[in-house]
């Protein structure tokens, strides 16, 4: 028929498919654009499923591409041979509705059982405490002072100036110190964030930490904690589009080790004498 | 139209055909009204292409670079591209693309021009409805477009709009780019929800005799179920548009927790309408691959029942899934583990679906039509698709990729890669249905194999870049230091998106070269068995001189000792088989 490819063209095309596949793994080889080196606790198993994923998405793609060709070629119109008449097979059915099910509530289970793992399990009680308040297009970050303890933030009272939500005769947030834009962790610490935003919705996304979470206004969220294990320096994007200048609301993060951190915290701390927080009015929130 | 028409022999519903121009403006005939929406969204397809082609330009050669020697600006930036209109350009590319584009193209093109035919049916329920809903989605594109040129530029918080970014003018600086977006998206939902009740009134009520459910071809299937999701979600959309326009305007404050309201409440309304859009998207671009796949391999579609059933799984699946957006967003995290488990499960009918048109080719008599072509990158794209939305299924990977290229990859696999694939398809395979002349398929190869390799070129780098790190919606990733080491790649990635973009015009001119200079279809070119091909090409008004009845299911392809190796629907089972002409006029009478 006419419209039939002729060999010439079937085995273009093919090659054609060859070299992009070959093109893909020179990029791969050079690791520039492959995932970045992990730096926290949790990124080994994010790592672990994602690799599982793709080896098991790797094999079925070899598995239905390798198929798919094989039957374009050999079941290609030829002339006196014609398709065979057939309306499916149940058994086959069965089969290859079991086996996806199989896999992906496995998958599905042994994720939630990370998930809960990451999310759902009460941070360590000896976690650093930091928060991070996003704000149209930067970060306010707060670290304790010598008590280890922020000062009780309420979500409700986030304003301009009152940033945290804190009540500034509270007595933990005395020794509290903020920097704008910059943070410090130090090495071998679980970290316990506390997340939120003064206007609109950012995220706090670190590809090195594995680690992506939306921070919404009206809410201060407390479930995210991590722990670095390896120093150096990493940049802190938000990820959530925020506005005109969200493409560089970005912060400076380092982890750095514990020594490095304490000297680097007693350099912000306060002076005794002056009160950082600006008094601030309630607000009344309306229907609540 | 309203007087009692003395209409000839053709005259099986209730209006007659309205003659020259006013036929393309105010025609009620489902013919007309489907290329109207097929003219219409090609036309769509193009702007939110070149806004695509902007946006590459721009992470390529950003022009809010700074240069390492401190000069500002790249040489071959395009100085007007700044930040808020980048943000403009992904906001009105996604929204164009979904509501002004594949929604209308699969649905309101394919389904108005291919329901009634394929069921036997000389028009829609209700013509003057389906004349409406055209005219309420133009309108509906003019107010999103209109956006680009009032005070502010149009809406640019993404086509997710999530709030209090959209909801509150001194955040995003759109207040009437953003309404005109939420105005733009509630109209749309009207003309949706007006064609979604036409479809199923038409499908239920409308089928010729003989045409049982289990003998509707897929695409109608589709179609059928692709209508009830389309009134189940799009009415959420249009009611959450309703409150955005509430909160922006008229001082309410539904998003915005400052005054009380609640971000998360924008994100669960906006998604239990976002993931059943998906399958709206997806479905009904299953249903015509599946047919086009069975027509040139000579078979029937394998596993018709099991397609039908995951489609119902897909269906109703659809509705449970929608937090799978947001188990990043913070809310309720007992509530993400149970939709990640709802996601896995929703893989599985699609699974079904891949196996079966793998089944459909085996044992075939492959045709390599451009039509095929197009079908079978269809499937080999949805499955890497596929493939691609089980990372983020997984939770604890979405922590890593969520909001990367590594998304916006997967969505366009699914959406370019499955949906507009199956839509060339479609357009190879009922271009001659509707225009009576053949496309040339030397050029329909050369369009196919420009677009498959550069959609691949342009498509799957976004992986890598995705997870290297990259965010979605940044206006310039040279402006952070650990995505200068992937701008080689986007530099590759914007080349192969210009080549895609231009390779288009290979498929436009034999389009329009082909209304005049094709071959002559005849009414069954494809040698296929559904109703639509027993009729002339293109059908005249009321599709059937007499209602046909229907004697068998849609895919009795090389049936053993049948001399021709299809079965029309309406050949009665104890015919003698036809050697030639066209079995279309063959009028059976209906009692």
């Amino acid at each position: 028929m006419r419209f039939i490819f002729n060999r010439v063209q079937l085995l273009a095309l093919t090659l054609l498919g060859l070299a992009i596949s070959g093109a893909q793994a020179e990029i791969r080889q050079t690791s520039v654009w492959w995932l970045p080196r992990n730096v926290t606790m949790f990124g080994h198993e994010i790592d672990f499923i994602f690799y599982v994923i793709l080896i098991l998405t790797g094999v079925t793609a070899v598995a239905v591409f390798s198929t798919m060709i094989y039957f374009i070629v050999k079941y290609r119109a030829r002339p006196g041979v014609s398709a065979i008449h057939s309306h499916g097979n149940n058994t086959l059915e069965v089969i290859w509705t079991g086996i996806p099910v199989f896999i992906f509530l496995a998958l599905a289970i042994y994720g939630n059982e990370q998930w809960t793992q990451m999310r759902l399990k009460t941070p360590p009680a000896d976690a650093l405490p930091v928060a991070v308040i996003g704000e149209q297009f930067g970060w306010n970050v707060r670290y304790p002072g010598a008590d280890g303890k922020l000062a009780k933030m309420t979500a409700s009272k986030v304003t301009k100036e009152n940033p945290f939500g804190v009540d500034p005769a509270d007595p933990a947030g005395l020794d509290d110190f903020t920097t704008y834009g910059e943070l410090v962790f130090p090495v071998e610490r679980p970290i316990r964030l506390y997340l939120g935003s003064k206007d609109v919705i950012h995220a706090f996304y670190v590809p090195e930490f594995r680690l992506y979470q939306d921070m919404v206004p009206g809410r201060i969220y407390d479930f995210v904690w991590l722990k670095a294990e390896q120093t150096g320096k990493f940049q802190l994007a938000c990820n959530q589009l925020c506005g005109q200048g969200h493409y560089k609301m970005f912060g400076k993060l380092s982890v750095v080790p514990q020594g490095e951190y304490e000297a680097w915290a007693k350099g912000k701390a306060p002076q005794p004498t002056a009160a950082k927080e600006t008094p601030t009015v309630p607000v009344v929130m309306a229907g609540r | 139209m309203s007087t009692a028409t003395l209409h000839s022999a053709t005259h099986i519903h209730g209006h007659e055909e309205a003659s020259g121009w006013k036929k393309y403006l105010w025609s009620l005939d489902h013919k007309v009204i489907g290329l109207q929406y097929l003219f219409t969204s090609l036309a769509f397809l193009f702007i939110g292409g070149g806004m695509a082609l902007l946006l590459r330009w721009q992470l390529a050669y950003p022009s809010t670079q700074v240069m390492a020697n401190g000069d500002v600006g790249n040489p071959i930036s395009l100085p007007f591209i700044n930040p808020q209109f980048y943000n403009a350009l992904f906001t009105m590319h996604a929204t164009v693309m979904v509501f002004l584009v594949v929604m209308p193209l699969l649905i309101g093109a394919f389904g108005n021009y291919l329901i009634p035919l394929k069921i036997g049916a000389g028009d829609m329920a209700f013509p003057l409805i389906n004349e409406l809903s055209y005219w309420v989605y133009v309108l509906s594109g003019v107010v999103m477009l209109a956006g680009f040129f009032v005070a502010g530029g149009a809406a640019a918080g993404g086509w997710t709009s999530y709030a209090p970014l959209s909801s509150v003018a001194a955040y995003n600086g759109t207040k009437l780019g953003q309404t005109l977006w939420a105005a733009g998206i509630f109209i749309n939902g009207l003309a949706s929800i007006m064609g979604a009740f036409n479809y199923i009134t038409t499908i239920v009520n409308m089928r010729a005799p003989g045409m049982g459910f289990f003998r509707l071809p897929l695409t109608v299937w589709a179609l059928f179920i692709t209508a009830f999701l389309l009134l189940l979600a799009v009415p959420v959309l249009s009611a959450a548009g309703a409150m955005l326009i509430l909160d922006l305007n008229f001082g309410t404050s539904f998003f915005n927790p400052a005054k009380g309201g609640q971000p998360l409440l924008w994100q669960h309304l906006f998604w239990f309408f976002g993931h059943p859009e998906v399958y709206i998207l997806i479905l009904p671009a299953m249903g015509m691959a599946s047919d086009v796949l069975s027509i040139f391999s000579r078979k029937p579609v394998f596993g018709y029942k099991a397609m039908v059933f995951a489609m119902f799984a897909i269906g109703f699946l659809g509705f449970i899934v929608w937090g799978h957006h947001m188990f990043v967003s913070g809310m309720n995290l007992v509530l993400s583990a149970a939709f990640g488990v709802s996601t896995m499960v929703i893989a599985v009918p699609s699974a079904i679906k891949t196996f079966n048109w793998l089944g459909t080719i085996w044992g075939g008599s492959i045709r390599f039509t451009t039509a095929m072509l197009n079908a079978l990158a269809f499937v080999a794209m949805f499955v890497i698709g596929g493939f691609s939305g089980i990372f983020m299924a997984s939770t604890p990977v979405n922590i890593f990729v969520h909001h990367t290229y590594f998304i916006v990859a997967h969505f366009h696999y699914v959406l370019f890669g499955g949906s507009i694939f199956a839509i060339f398809a479609s357009i190879y395979t009922w271009y001659p249905k509707m225009f009576g002349r053949m496309l040339d398929e030397t050029l329909g190869k050369i369009h196919f194999v420009l677009t498959f390799v550069f959609f691949n070129l342009c498509f799957f780098p976004m992986h890598n870049v995705g997870l290297g790190g990259m965010m979605r919606r940044i206006a310039d990733p040279t402006a952070y230091e650990h995505l200068r080491a992937l701008q080689p790649i986007n530099q590759f990635i914007t080349l192969a998106a210009i080549a895609l973009g231009f390779s288009q015009f290979v498929f436009l001119w034999n389009f329009f070269r082909s209304l005049k200079h094709g071959a002559p279809a005849g009414n069954n070119p494809w040698g296929a068995t559904t109703l639509e091909w027993t009729v002339a090409s293109p059908p005249v008004h009321g599709n059937f001189a007499v209602t046909p009845t229907v004697y068998r299911g849609a895919y009795d392809y090389s049936v053993p000792g049948h001399p021709r190796d299809f079965i029309m629907q309406n050949e009665p089972p104890t015919s003698e088989p036809l050697h030639s002409g066209a079995p279309a006029r063959r009028s059976v009478p209906t009692g």
